[in-house]
């Protein structure tokens, strides 16, 4: 079964389409990379896939759910983090994540839960701290645990590594591989090319509302005669 | 242009949105209306009120003619507001308020007959005219026609004592030439519900019902403002934070979201609320202990004390208002953008709040007409405010009509709620929609 297939999406906002018709399809345990300027459609694009906007035409199935018409289902096994994302600023990062988790789990189930997100935070003793002191690197950390904790079968990271240092950016790559190798489909924005180009396996590039490239990296360097996939976003872009 | 000349325009601008003037405006037209009302309110207050006479005719003693005198004094313009009764000197109490009910009459006087009139005189006793009233539950003025009808009584006492004070020689009873005609405690009747109470003119009833009932339109007031602005912040809050985005994504029904936000907030209201009417209670307790020593008016003695039933109304329908308020603050924080905007958007609740409490201060519910009620009533706060005076003149016809209204009127916004957390608005804001778009030619 594929992970994500999206057949002829379209997005309208009052008479303006932000999305015209994308359709690409997941498979399931991919790192899937999307691409393309401010303002292309990317988020729109998540944000229908993670069930918070309206789909206007076409069709998008998560593992085989409608989500359209299968919104719970949907929302059973995905986990979406938004670009610049917050947390409850006067709960501590473990009363975040247990709060996050009692809609997944209850009992030991709901502590393992817990449990592992902390791990995968690795915050150390300033899991116990609130979250308003924390770094922009802690806190992306913390969302990302949260975001893998209840073990979706898909992760939408939106500009997951945004505005974060070398080795903040780092580590959460690095905890999206190791997602990635427990079988998880991931799906990402991102500016960072360098990014999308180490970690994943195939990336689609919308450029206004438009998918028009799709395909490996290493095709789509192949395809443009070029060594890196910012060339091929620069080139793909101005034409 | 100075930096600090830039600095000024920039904050100007900022702080002058098409928003805030508008409430400001808003607010403007508000007090005007209600300055209007008040102003209403005093002037049919100071007027003199009809009133029914019983009195023998022609004169008592030389001279002075009680019907006469008090036509004299009113004018030819207020003589209709003089209704002599068909009851006479010596009919009962009983028959005489059967009357005032027939007539519509809210207040009466009746003067002894002739006979009694001459002992007194001749005794040189003080002349007691008998007060009567109809208790009609009214706003901050309303009753003070009932003062109006002691000034009637000192306008026969002063007439008589001029013509006393002419004519008199001799051994002088001046206690008694100065004040011939009054009314003794016991001649003041006030008919409560049906049942008579001696000794107690409305303007007392009014006096003891207000005192304790004046800090509930505040209180609800600032409760209100209180709690929606705390939740639409929080609404802006999460929007900004993005961690609403996080929570419609989770694996939980939307009702769950929207009626745990509601009721969470609702129980802090409460909590604020009853820990605002007891500080208010200490503080109109201290205020009224100290400076006019509290009334002789016993609520419980007249019938209008609220035992542990009404008590319970009255919560109820404090705890519905609120969440008709959460209600409102969950539609109007899905439209507010971050932090900053959702703090505009408490101004139309803060509105809504001030209307009810003042009409509910000055006019009551039952001393306003019929579009100032209509008003009152759709605006669900109004209803706590109304709750505890309705309760203690026996309408809980109007209280429990108040609490299926807000009942309703919680739900509906609940579902409108619901349907805006399903639909774009929140994440896109109100600017993407298709109506609005239109409304302002914006793509």
């Amino acid at each position: 079964m594929e992970a994500l297939v999206l057949n002829d999406v379209r997005k309208s906002y009052g008479n303006r389409e932000a999305v015209h018709g994308i359709s690409l399809t997941v498979h399931e345990g991919e790192i899937f990379g999307l691409i393309g300027h401010n303002g292309a459609g990317k988020t729109t694009t998540l944000r229908m896939i993670s069930t918070l906007l309206r789909i206007t035409s076409g069709s998008i199935s998560v593992y085989g759910h409608d989500v359209a018409t299968e919104p719970d289902e949907v929302r059973k096994i995905i986990s979406y983090l938004p670009e610049d994302a917050g947390a409850y600023k006067d709960l501590t990062g473990r009363a975040y994540l247990e709060f996050m988790a009692s809609f997944f789990a209850s009992g030991a189930e709901k502590e393992a839960m817990v449990q592992k997100g902390i791990e995968l935070a690795d915050l150390g003793d300033r899991i116990d701290s609130k979250v308003d002191t924390y770094s922009k690197g802690m806190m992306r950390r913390l969302l990302i645990a949260r975001a893998i904790m209840p073990s979706p079968r898909l992760a939408i990271l939106d500009e997951v590594t945004s505005g974060l240092d070398v080795i903040n950016s780092y580590e959460i790559r690095e905890i999206i591989r190791n997602i990635a190798s427990t079988g998880v489909t991931v799906v990402m924005s991102s500016h960072n090319m360098f990014e999308v180009d180490m970690l994943c396996d195939r990336v689609g590039m919308i450029d206004q509302g438009n998918l028009i490239l799709l395909g490996t990296p290493a095709e789509l360097k192949a395809e443009y005669g070029v060594d890196t996939l910012e060339e091929v976003f620069v080139k793909a872009v101005r034409g | 242009m100075s930096h600090m000349t830039s600095i000024i325009r920039k904050e100007v601008r900022e702080l002058l949105t098409p928003g805030s003037v508008i409430s400001v405006l808003v607010m403007v037209v508000l007090f005007a209306g209600l300055g209007g009302l008040i102003g209403g309110e005093v002037d049919s207050a100071a007027e003199l009120p009809q009133f029914g006479l019983i009195v023998e005719e022609g004169e008592y003693t030389d001279g002075w003619d009680p019907a006469q005198i008090l036509y004299d004094a009113y004018g030819e313009e207020n003589a209709s507001k003089i209704v002599i009764m068909d009851s006479t000197c010596g009919s009962s109490d009983s028959e005489i308020i059967s009357e005032m009910q027939e007539k519509g009459l809210v207040s009466a006087i009746a003067l002894p007959d002739k006979e009694s009139f001459s002992e007194s005189m001749a005794s040189q006793t003080q002349i007691s005219v008998k007060q009567y009233y109809l208790y009609q539950p009214t706003g901050l003025f309303g009753s003070v026609g009932s003062t109006i009808m002691s000034s009637v009584v000192s306008i026969l006492s002063s007439s008589l004592s001029q013509l006393l004070v002419a004519g008199e020689s001799g051994d002088v009873n001046y206690q008694f030439i100065m004040n011939p005609v009054g009314t003794a405690g016991d001649d003041i009747n006030t008919i409560v519900d049906g049942a008579m109470h001696s000794g107690i003119t409305p303007y007392d009833i009014s006096n003891e019902v207000t005192s304790q009932t004046l800090m509930i339109p505040i209180v609800i007031m600032i409760i209100i403002m209180m709690v929606g602005s705390i939740v639409i912040s929080s609404m802006g809050s999460e929007k900004e934070n993005k961690t609403l985005e996080t929570l419609l994504t989770m694996p939980i029904k939307r009702t769950s979201i929207v009626s745990g936000k509601i009721v969470a907030a609702a129980i802090v209201g409460l909590v604020y609320g009853l820990a605002y009417m007891l500080g208010m209670s200490i503080y109109m307790g201290a205020m009224t202990g100290t400076i006019s020593g509290s009334t002789s008016v016993s609520l419980e003695d007249l019938g209008m004390a609220l035992d542990a039933a009404d008590w319970a109304l009255v919560m109820v329908s404090m705890f519905l208002s609120i969440v008709c308020a959460l209600g409102i603050c969950m539609i109007l924080g899905a439209f507010a953008k971050n932090y900053k905007s959702a703090q505009t958007m408490t101004m139309p609740l803060s509105i809504l709040a001030m209307i009810p409490m003042f009409i509910v201060m000055f006019t009551g519910w039952y001393g306003a007409g019929g579009a100032i009620q209509a008003i009152t009533f759709a605006i669900p706060f109004s209803h706590p405010m109304m709750a505890m005076p309705a309760l203690m003149y026996g309408d809980v016809t109007l209280v429990l009509g108040g609490i299926a209204y807000m009942a309703v009127f919680a739900l509906v916004s609940i579902l409108i709620t619901v349907r805006l957390y399903n639909s774009d608005i929140l994440i896109t804001g109100i600017g993407q929609n298709k109506y609005v778009q239109k409304l302002t030619g914006r793509k």
